[in-house]
């Protein structure tokens, strides 16, 4: 059973979160860099990230005419709130801020108030093409979460319990992406679709001139951008506690078990955007409910049948 | 000092830039284009996201008035610089830096507003105010702000033939029609027979990858399009030639142009098309090497130099599954339809969809590349988008032929479509037809 974490642990958490975001968007700006033969270095790639950061802060916020600004502002703020709240049940090694019995429906919540976020966000501005970027999302929302929940469930009916120690605990010698692979593939494509980015990125897509991002500048860009950054990190981080084995590793401690598989997750989503343009919702859609809720149906009885005959 | 000092200077050094291109202006768009890859510096996709405004072409003596708009709707610090010329690019992308470091903005492409009785200080206010008035405004927003200072945009395309929206019309049905002194979007039924509300807005002429000088009036429920109406494009410079036709007009001149030249601006044109639908896609990396390899083209690179390069792009575009799966079956104007309405050139030989005027395209940047050695001078005036009639260019027909397959489409769809056959409004508004 996990300890009860401190309570600077509430405090640590979006430090560390924003600092390992940071982390993935330098790795991002890297990796893009190299498209740009001639281009700026390494570590100036690397500090863009930073440097993007720093100059939106110093930046004038823009409203438009007849804004619901207080709206649209709850929506900016939800974005990296919510990431916050989630990863509040992910453990790190043995500790994590918080282990609820409902761990997973917490998570999953939190999720769902991404949507609410980026839905209020484009609405916010009364401009139509960051209306658009709004409606995606919730789009994006109905193609993703049902396979995505089903991958959630799954891991729980494994462990037998929703709280998340409980989960890391019944992997104990055989993680749960070993014989739960198609959940697990479920839940990598819904890293990005519930953060918004990469092959998900529709709601702020380049075709709508940023979406619904696009009448926002200064800290209102900054939380939305870095927000979206935050949601992958604890989605992926996420990922770590429910199928690949939570702390558990030999000779390192847990929390640094945590960390490196954390990063590699992020650092395959992260490389493998580069190999595909954005899904439109209204195809992959079709692939969502035709494909990938019976493959986790069927990935769902299977775990059913083994967990019954335990 | 400190901090505060530091940051305008290191934050200038890659700023977002928004590129707005005018008629006529696609030399100096490329010129730009390739000077901020360069330089590494982003390309912005709104004027929000920008820090710079970089205008390419020659503004002739009427400003547009659309741009004054898309300039107050950058967040400040801000800095604006014309490029008027293509061999400018690079001085004034350094003056744009300049400007950005020592917090000054440049000459506004508009004078500030004079009406203003509060100095400084009110314009800044009203600065705020009219912060999101860029082309993405609340559609039915246009013309219903009695401000004193906006008196002379009447001629926005945005703000056009006012009595004859649909839109406006349907206001008796709402309570009071108007909310905080902007009319709310009207009614009308969908595809679904809900009826929904409508909004109409003005698509371009500030719009990420997108036809420099299309404006397209469209109206929408959800993010489907119901109806789309083209604007008159503004007229480009006198006498220039549009760039990609270049070659073929001055050989029907009488010039001596050989095919090689020929094949090379096809080439580039080409890739420069690619690129603009792969970012439509939302597929950056590819649509950047496109266009990377577009510049080195242009440049004058050789051939088998860039040989392997540009088979690996379209060998890689056009085997990506995903690509296929996500541009088939959109816009589809089969051969015959295409005939009729007297398209030629590449999307009447893909005889298809979305994908399939994007392969032909890849077939030609690869047939292309092989004809750019060739020193036989240019015989028949089939240019890259079509065969080019004097009074009717390709591009006009190409604009015709798929304005009627946009209404019904989802926004992204209809984006794609339009990408896809990328209509250049150089020929349009070009009037010197060398």
């Amino acid at each position: 059973m996990p300890e009860a974490a401190p309570l600077w642990a509430a405090l640590v958490l979006p430090v560390a979160l924003c600092l390992a975001a940071v982390a993935a968007a330098a790795f991002d700006a890297v990796l893009g860099g190299d498209a740009r033969r001639g281009g700026p270095g390494v570590l100036a790639a690397a500090t863009a990230p930073v440097r993007e950061g720093l100059r939106l802060l110093a930046q004038q916020r823009r409203t438009t005419p007849s804004a619901d600004v207080a709206l649209g502002r709850i929506g900016l703020g939800l974005v990296p709130v919510a990431a916050v709240l989630a990863a509040a049940v992910v453990p790190w090694g043995g500790v994590s801020v918080a282990d609820p019995v409902v761990g997973i429906v917490w998570f999953n919540a939190m999720e769902v108030l991404a949507w609410a976020a980026v839905w209020l966000a484009g609405w916010g501005p009364n401009s139509a093409l960051s209306l658009i970027g709004g409606y995606r999302f919730l789009a994006q929302g109905l193609a993703y979460e049902l396979p995505h929940m089903l991958a959630l469930t799954i891991a729980g009916l494994g462990a037998e319990s929703l709280r998340v120690s409980e989960v890391v605990g019944a992997q104990q010698g055989l993680w749960f992406v070993v014989w739960m692979p198609a959940a697990f593939a479920v839940y990598l494509l819904s890293a990005p679709a519930m953060s918004f980015w990469g092959p998900f990125g529709h709601p702020l897509g380049r075709d709508v001139a940023g979406g619904a991002a696009a009448e926002y500048s200064g800290v209102d860009r900054l939380l939305l951008l870095g927000g979206r950054w935050l949601l992958l990190v604890a989605t992926a981080a996420f990922s770590v506690p429910l199928f690949l084995g939570g702390g558990q590793g030999p000779l390192l401690p847990g929390w640094a078990w945590t960390l490196l598989k954390t990063a590699a997750v992020l650092a395959a989503l992260i490389v493998v955007r580069r190999m595909l343009p954005v899904l439109r919702m209204e195809r992959y859609m079709e692939f969502a409910w035709m494909v990938l809720v019976p493959l986790a149906l069927l990935q769902a009885l299977f775990v059913a049948i083994v967990v019954l005959n335990r | 000092m400190g901090l505060i000092g530091v940051l305008p200077r290191m934050t200038a050094r890659r700023p977002p830039v928004l590129l707005v291109t005018l008629p006529g202006a696609t030399r100096e768009r490329l010129a730009v284009e390739a000077e901020l890859r360069h330089r590494g510096w982003p390309s912005a996709a709104g004027p929000a996201a920008a820090a710079g405004l970089v205008v390419a072409g020659e503004q002739g003596d009427v400003q547009p008035p659309w741009l004054a708009d898309v300039w107050k709707g950058v967040p400040r610090p801000k800095a604006y610089v014309s490029v008027r010329q293509a061999d400018d690019a690079p001085r004034a992308l350094d003056v744009l830096g300049r400007l950005l470091a020592t917090g000054r903005q440049g000459d506004a492409p508009w004078p500030p507003s004079t009406g203003s009785p509060g100095g400084t200080r009110g314009r800044e206010r009203q600065d705020r105010e009219d912060g999101g008035h860029g082309p993405y405004r609340h559609p039915e927003a246009g013309g219903h702000q009695a401000r004193h200072d906006q008196g002379d945009h009447m001629d926005h395309p945005g703000r056009q033939d006012h009595g004859e929206r649909p839109g406006r019309q349907d206001h008796g049905g709402h309570r009071g029609g108007v909310v905080a002194g902007l009319p709310m979007a009207g009614r009308a039924d969908d595809r679904d027979g809900l009826r929904l509300d409508r909004l109409h807005l003005p698509l371009g002429p500030v719009l990420p990858d997108w036809p420099a000088g299309l404006v397209l009036e469209v109206a929408l429920q959800g993010d489907v399009v119901q109806s789309v109406t083209e604007h008159p494009p503004a007229a480009g410079v006198p006498g220039r030639c549009p760039f990609w036709s270049e070659p073929w007009l001055r050989a029907a001149a009488g010039e001596a142009v050989t095919r090689g030249t020929a094949e090379r601006r096809r080439c580039a044109s080409h890739l420069d098309s690619v690129g603009r639908l792969l970012a439509v896609a939302g597929w950056p990396r590819p649509a950047a090497e496109a266009r990377r390899l577009r510049d080195r083209l242009l440049h004058g690179a050789a051939t088998d130099e860039l040989a392997p390069g540009v088979l690996r792009l379209t060998r890689r575009v056009a085997g990506s599954r995903t690509l296929r799966w996500l541009t088939v079956a959109l816009g589809e104007l089969p051969a015959g339809r295409a005939g009729e309405l007297g398209v030629t050139g590449p999307a009447l030989a893909a005889d298809g969809d979305v994908h399939a005027r994007l392969c032909v395209w890849l077939a030609e940047i690869e047939r292309s590349l092989h004809g750019m050695d060739d020193t036989r001078a240019v015989t028949g005036g089939d240019g890259p988008r079509g065969r080019l009639d004097p009074d009717r260019p390709p591009s006009r027909v190409l604009l015709d032929a798929l304005l009627p397959l946009l209404p019904g489409a989802e926004f992204a769809c209809a984006r794609l479509i339009l990408a896809s056959f990328d209509p250049d409004l150089d020929e349009l508004v070009g009037t010197g037809h060398a």
